[in-house]
């Protein structure tokens, strides 16, 4: 079954449109890290660690206050993009829960248009555990057409959708070698890239992941610069 | 020169040169007399002249004469083992004398409690390096503390103003001019091309008193020869392996030989290569920048007690204390400038009178003649040497972070001192304040960090800091040295590759070899091979910040690692090899190989012209090839590349990519390069069009990993990050990840902030070399010459062979990606 899954759908559809199939489900993978699902016209993002550089600015380190803005802006793009009319957001929104009070105005602003064309669930993470008054609802977990999203990744159950891992692979190919963020799942699991501009990553071959994927049935789809690429596991290097 | 009066010595001091039978040398008695008419000095001397009792001479003068009261004399060298080494030279003639001077060092392995003394009860003499004065400057009392200072002496300044680290001096001399009205500098540097201006970096805070420049006799002329060798010298290549037996009977015919290269990996391959012939067990010792610190010092001392007959060594000892007698110096491979040899060939005997001996040893063809270019140089008495640059805005934020320490500051006042600093002397004043800006606010058009401002204005309209905390973060920052993240080597037994290379499962916890650049652990897979600490080894693993690696069997290295040298072929040079090329005359006095090598281009294509540029373009296999000869270094020839590229895929030649190397450029194609020429449609003079240095530089940087690299060093010397400090802050690995983030979002939101503008300056200046690259393009305008070939020339086959071993740049790096895709999607399909 290796790669059906995530290849290429033919002429049928725009050619660089790859579809994930996720337990019957199936998802759309965006390269700005999002993860579009058409049957309920919702988006999911993970970790958007909102308000990331300026909660540094405390410490006296005056990182640009510019991270935020950006990817509101891609949040933005990917609603108009996709119509979705939902967004569901996987936790470690905010990168503190204070962040949702230090938003400069006119990013507020921009979240609160967005809340008024689009339903919000903001699931908690470990950056943001507690319930806020932005707007939207906030909770712990979603229950979904079967799926549970989530923030962090569990093995115990089948059908979990999460973030906090950030995961992305790197592949090498002729003694070349790319590395990029990824979204990454099996039978069980999936796990969406973080969607953030300010935050790094961790490839899916170090420790923190051992366990949880069954190498088997892994599925990995590298974020290009305009278009996904679903690599064969085989390739995959480490570091 | 006109005749001065000598200056009449101290009697103690006249006697204690008389009691060792010595006689104080002209220039040394110059300096004094330059002192006592009130003026600076720069002294320029070879090694072995007596430079250091020179610099001292006037603070003897004065103490003895009982003026000086406090700090009298701050010296600063950028070693701190010189420091320590010029502090004994200096205690020992002092008690002999019978003098009661206080001699002190202040370097980072000074005990706090003594560094803590120092600055309310300094000695007569403080011995240190430029962070420590930016450190001892950044505290309150510093006015105190310097305002009894007469002298600054700034031993090795050759070395210090090309550097971050020369703008950081400047703006701290810059200080001390204001603080010690008194004040006079003395300069010491080894010979350089251009001293006059060495002279007026020196005194520009002293401005409009400047600077004498006294220059010493030279001492005998160095006695230099090339290795003339019976094997073949190899086409290409870095290793000068072909020569290790010749040079293994050359080090045991002398007493001791100082054995130069210009990477560590060169240093690693030789030391590795002369072991493995070395029956009568000589002692031969390596030394670079990446050995454990601990292992550096071992053979630091076993060198000056003449206990070694060999150290192959890297720049890492360029500098540095007296090594006593050194009968050889050998450089392997290229000599890169004229000044630098020099400077290299003085480490050999460091007594006046009598000739430094050094060999040259050239790694390869083009080396051959790069040698007899540096030979003839150093033989003429040419320098070549960097002239001192620009100063970093980086480094400009810093001291201004440093100045608010030390007490609230007036924007006008500073300006006027900054700009009195040789670097900043050009700085305008809206640049300046956007300096003032980043530091107080971060300098963003988004205001965001009003209530986080790290510099406030005080009533008076003065600029202090915020807080306490800001001085300590300062203090922990202070410096322009940005180590490169580094993980640390560590040998464990193998787990057993499958291609029989290492041996046994992997194990844990073996002995630290040293340290490497994380950038190269990041290129390899488990198995890969290369040479570490003196033999091959095995990748096996990332642990944590640690590489794994096992002893390997393989008899070669499967990854290179030449990282190419820091310092590209001077211009100079470049222009002598030039000159030799055109000139078949000269080839007589070349080995034979060589003069036949270029005798055999002559007869199939032609050679480069002293002042024009030949291209050649031929088919090899299904690509096309463009060769270029610019002999303007491997970093200018990489931006000329990555520009070239650019261009070629604008005219829809459709390039691969493409290699340098310090000679020439090739650049493959799928299109045919030579009849896209020879037809008109592809005009050689547009494509090396100056102009390319405009929108298409501006575009590649967009999206070019240096500047990346450039900005991670910007941010941490600007104080927007924190520097690593071993064991406390997060790993390089975590920074340069967040650093790059910054910088993505930073370039993408304010691609103007002043931080930017700083990266910019500075990959112009070291990561692109866009300067030089520019003269290049101006100088070849109209004297492009066309050779279409129908197949490779002999002097292509060196860049050629380059191949496979170098970085190939020019293809998209997302392609790796594509490949890998593109082999899944043939898995589904069942291909």
């Amino acid at each position: 079954m290796s790669a059906q899954n995530a290849a290429k759908i033919g002429e049928a559809e725009d050619a660089d449109t790859v579809v994930v199939r996720f337990r019957g489900h199936a998802f759309e993978p965006l390269t700005s890290g999002a993860l579009f699902w058409p049957a309920h016209e919702a988006l999911l993002v993970a970790d958007l660690h909102l308000e990331k550089m300026s909660s540094f600015a405390r410490a006296g380190r005056l990182l640009p206050p510019y991270d935020t803005g950006m990817t509101l802006s891609r949040l933005e793009a990917d609603i108009e993009r996709t119509g979705a009319r939902r967004v569901i957001a996987l936790g470690d929104s905010f990168h503190r829960d204070e962040g949702t009070t230090s938003l400069l105005p006119h990013d507020r602003a921009r979240i609160d248009r967005m809340l008024e064309r689009t339903r919000w669930t903001w699931i908690s993470g470990n950056h943001d555990p507690s319930p806020h008054g932005i707007g939207g609802d906030c909770c712990a977990e979603l229950l979904l057409d079967g799926l549970r999203l989530v923030h962090e990744p569990q093995r115990r159950s089948a059908g979990i959708v999460a973030g906090h891992l950030h995961p992305a692979a790197r592949v090498l190919i002729n003694g070349r070698s790319v590395r990029r963020a990824c979204f990454v799942h099996d039978e069980r699991l999936m796990l969406l890239p973080a969607y953030g501009s300010a935050t790094g990553s961790l490839n899916v071959l170090s420790p923190a992941f051992s366990g949880l994927f069954d190498r088997a049935g892994l599925q990995v789809v590298m974020l290009g610069r305009d278009r996904l690429y679903p690599v064969s596991p085989r390739r995959l290097v480490a570091g | 020169m006109e005749h001065r009066p000598d200056p009449v010595l101290p009697d103690r001091i006249a006697a204690w040169f008389a009691e060792r039978g010595w006689a104080p040398r002209r220039h040394q008695l110059d300096v004094l007399e330059a002192h006592s008419a009130g003026e600076s000095a720069l002294l320029i001397a070879p090694t072995g002249a007596g430079k250091t009792l020179a610099g001292f001479l006037p603070t003897l003068d004065d103490l003895i004469e009982g003026k000086g009261q406090g700090l009298h004399t701050l010296y600063l060298s950028p070693l701190k083992a010189l420091a320590v080494d010029v502090a004994r030279n200096l205690t020992d003639p002092i008690g002999e004398m019978g003098l009661k001077i206080r001699v002190e060092t202040r370097t980072g392995d000074t005990p706090a409690s003594r560094r803590q003394r120092q600055r309310f009860d300094p000695p007569d003499i403080l011995l240190t390096t430029p962070e420590q004065l930016a450190l001892l400057l950044s505290h309150p009392e510093s006015a105190k503390l310097f305002s009894t200072l007469r002298r600054v002496v700034l031993d090795e300044l050759h070395a210090l103003v090309t550097s971050k680290r020369g703008d950081l001096l400047a703006l701290g001399i810059a200080r001390l001019a204001r603080l010690a009205p008194d004040l006079k500098m003395t300069g010491l540097s080894a010979t350089v091309a251009q001293p006059a201006m060495l002279a007026d970096w020196l005194a520009a805070p002293l401005a409009p008193r400047a600077a004498r420049l006294i220059t010493a006799k030279g001492g005998a002329k160095p006695e230099l020869s090339i290795l003339s060798s019976d094997t073949r010298i190899p086409w290409a290549g870095h290793s000068a392996n072909y020569a290790i037996p010749e040079l293994y009977e050359i080090i045991k015919a002398n007493g001791t030989s100082l054995v130069f290269v210009n990477t560590r990996s060169q240093a690693e391959m030789l030391f590795q290569g002369l072991w493995a012939i070395n029956v009568d067990d000589l002692p031969i010792a390596l030394h670079h920048g990446s050995l454990d610190v601990e292992q550096r010092r071992k053979v630091e001392s076993a060198m000056v007690a003449g206990r070694l007959r060999a150290v192959v060594c890297t720049s890492t000892l360029d500098l540095g204390i007296d090594w006593g007698d050194v009968d050889l110096v050998i450089q392997i491979g290229a000599p890169k400038g004229a000044s630098r040899m020099l400077q290299r060939i003085g480490r050999a005997n460091h007594r006046l009178d009598e000739p430094s001996r050094a060999l040259f040893v050239p790694a390869n063809r083009f080396e051959v003649l790069e040698c007899e270019a540096a030979l003839e140089a150093v033989n003429e008495g040419q320098q070549d040497s960097e002239d001192p640059a620009d100063g970093g805005l980086d480094v400009l934020a810093q001291h201004v972070l440093g100045r608010a320490c030390s007490g609230p500051f007036d924007a006008d006042t500073l300006f006027a001192e900054v700009t009195s600093a040789w670097p900043y002397r050009d700085l305008g004043r809206q640049r300046f304040d956007r300096v003032l800006d980043f530091v107080a606010t971060g300098g963003y058009a988004l205001r965001a960090y009003e209530r986080f401002a790290r510099l406030r204005k005080t009533p008076e309209g003065l600029w202090r800091i915020a807080n306490p905390a800001v001085a300590q973060q300062y203090r922990l920052n202070v410096g322009t040295i940005v180590e490169e993240p580094m993980v640390k080597v560590r040998l464990v037994r193998g787990r057993g590759q499958k291609r029989g290379l290492t041996t046994g499962p992997i194990g844990r916890g073996g002995r630290v070899l040293g340290e490497i650049e994380e950038y190269f652990i990041d290129q390899l897979v488990p198995g890969d091979t290369f040479v570490f600490g003196g033999e091959i080894v095995a990748f096996e693993a990332m642990r944590e910040d640690e590489a794994y690696v096992s002893r390997s069997f393989a008899r070669d290295p499967r990854i290179p690692a030449y990282m190419g040298g820091k310092f590209p072929l001077s211009t100079y040079l470049a222009e002598r090899v030039r000159a030799m090329l055109a000139d078949p005359e000269g080839w007589r006095a070349l080995p034979g190989q060589v003069s036949d090598w270029l005798e055999l281009q002559r007869a199939v294509s032609t050679l480069p012209g002293k002042n024009s540029l030949l291209v050649e373009t031929f088919p090899r296999a299904d690509k096309h090839y463009l060769v270029c000869y610019p002999f303007e270094g491997r970093i200018a020839h990489q931006t000329l590349g990555m520009l070239l590229t650019r261009r070629l895929e604008r005219a829809r030649a459709r390039p691969l990519g493409f290699v340098a190397s310090e000679y020439a450029l090739a650049i493959w194609a799928v299109g045919d390069l030579g009849m896209l020429t020879t037809s008109g449609r592809l005009s050689l003079d547009d494509l090396f069009a100056e102009d390319m240095l405009g929108d298409d530089l501006e575009a590649w940087l967009d999206e070019s990993s240096l500047m990346k690299r450039t900005f991670r060093n910007c941010a941490i010397i600007s104080g927007l990050i924190e520097r690593r400090h071993p064991g406390k802050e997060k790993s390089g690995r975590q920074m340069t990840m967040s650093a790059d983030l910054i910088y993505d979002v930073l370039y993408q939101h304010e691609p103007d902030h002043i931080l930017i503008e700083a990266t910019r300056r500075d990959a112009a200046r070291g990561l692109l070399d866009i300067r030089r690259l520019g003269e290049f393009l101006r100088r070849i305008r109209r004297h492009i010459l066309h050779k279409p070939l129908d197949r490779i020339s002999p002097l292509a086959v060196p860049v050629m062979l380059e191949i496979g071993k170098e970085p190939i740049f020019g293809e998209g790096r997302e392609s790796a990606m594509a490949e890998a895709a593109d082999e899944l999607i043939r898995e589904a399909m069942g291909r």
